[in-house]
């Protein structure tokens, strides 16, 4: 019963996932149908349309371990290490220094905006 | 052998060298003993001395792909359940997100541009900067490697996992919600766990702003790409 009820609430991530896909087809949108079933997902469960013990436990379950189902598509880069030897390596350091600025930045807005706050309630 | 049984094979030997790993990460905790980064690669150099290709072990990855688009679906409940700290800094949140999305696709972009990358490069470093099921979403949107998507992904989680607290200090951004946004919307998953060292609202808000920010980013990438 318990398998079964897992098994469930996962095939209706799969069903949510197939709706944003066909929504994205039907519209031609630019937003990954991933995206879209997501959202629609999310604004079931903000209404209480779909409540959150129905489905908890199955996708807690599968977050859980979430990085094993990245793990084929990371492998694929083996088709590619000689890109990663020559030219490509320049790209590490690039995403990195993207990576700090967006750390730097949004954290520095943050706190400017949280100091602003903390003004106007004072 | 048939296709199916080789599949079995490689499905077994991917969650058994992933549950492996996942113990030596709980026994010794590093961004480089990460599950995703030890499975990873001990599943790279594998191929790589048996000469196997990675079509044949794709008979069994094929099937792991499948929870890809799902596991995106799945990240609304996460979202829900943190709710009531949205609304509590709703504008702070949405605005220092957006400002580092930009920033993180902006510099990505412009980066790879100037070092003279082709398009399909540009496309797959677009979306590093989100936890890796919406950067690959983006990423197959916008026409980028899946391949290469991931691998930014995990550079971008690592490295951010790695410096942040530093930068956050250098700037002296004190704040738990200024911290965890930072990392959250830079690192996503891989940051959060490092968020989490910090404290529990600078986990909380850092994996808010990740589930967010990869909202945020799935609408910016195709807008900055069609710019190109």
């Amino acid at each position: 019963m318990k398998y079964l009820k897992i098994i469930l609430q996962i095939s209706l991530l799969f069903l949510f996932y197939y709706i944003g896909e066909a929504i994205q087809s039907a519209f031609s949108l630019f937003i990954p149908g991933s995206i879209i079933g997501m959202l629609l997902f999310f604004t079931l469960l903000s209404g209480r349309l779909i409540k959150v013990e129905w489905i908890a436990d199955g996708i807690d379950l599968l977050m859980r371990d979430m990085p094993i189902f990245f793990v084929p598509v990371t492998v694929g880069v083996v088709q590619y290490l000689d890109f990663f030897y020559g030219k490509g390596s320049l790209l590490i350091p690039l995403v990195m220094l993207s990576t700090f600025l967006i750390i730097g930045i949004s954290g520095f807005v943050t706190s400017l905006l949280l100091k602003k706050e903390v003004d106007i309630h004072d | 052998m048939t296709n199916f049984w080789i599949g079995i094979i490689f499905l077994t030997i991917s969650i058994v060298v992933y549950a492996i790993t996942k113990k030596i990460y709980r026994k010794y905790p590093n961004p480089f003993t990460l599950p995703i980064f030890l499975t990873s690669g001990i599943l790279i150099i594998g191929l790589g001395v048996s000469d196997i290709s990675y079509q044949s072990y794709m008979l069994g990855g094929q099937w792991i792909d499948l929870f890809l688009g799902p596991i995106v679906v799945a990240l609304a409940l996460p979202l829900y359940r943190q709710l009531d700290l949205i609304k509590k800094y709703a504008q702070t949140i949405f605005i220092g997100i957006f400002a580092g999305s930009i920033i993180g696709i902006i510099t990505g972009i412009i980066g790879a541009k100037i070092l003279g990358f082709e398009d399909w490069i540009i496309q797959s470093v677009a979306a590093k900067s989100v936890t890796t099921p919406v950067a690959l979403s983006i990423t197959d949107t916008a026409g980028g490697n899946l391949s290469f998507a991931a691998v930014f992904v995990m550079i971008a989680g690592i490295s951010g996992a790695m410096f942040g607290p530093l930068i956050l200090r250098l700037l002296r951004i004190k704040h738990p919600v200024s911290r965890g946004l930072g990392i959250g919307t830079a690192s996503h998953a891989i940051g959060t766990s490092k968020a989490l060292e910090l404290g529990d609202l600078d986990g909380a808000v850092s994996a808010l702003s990740m589930t967010i920010s990869a909202v945020v980013v799935s609408f910016l990438v195709p807008l900055f790409l069609s710019l190109l």
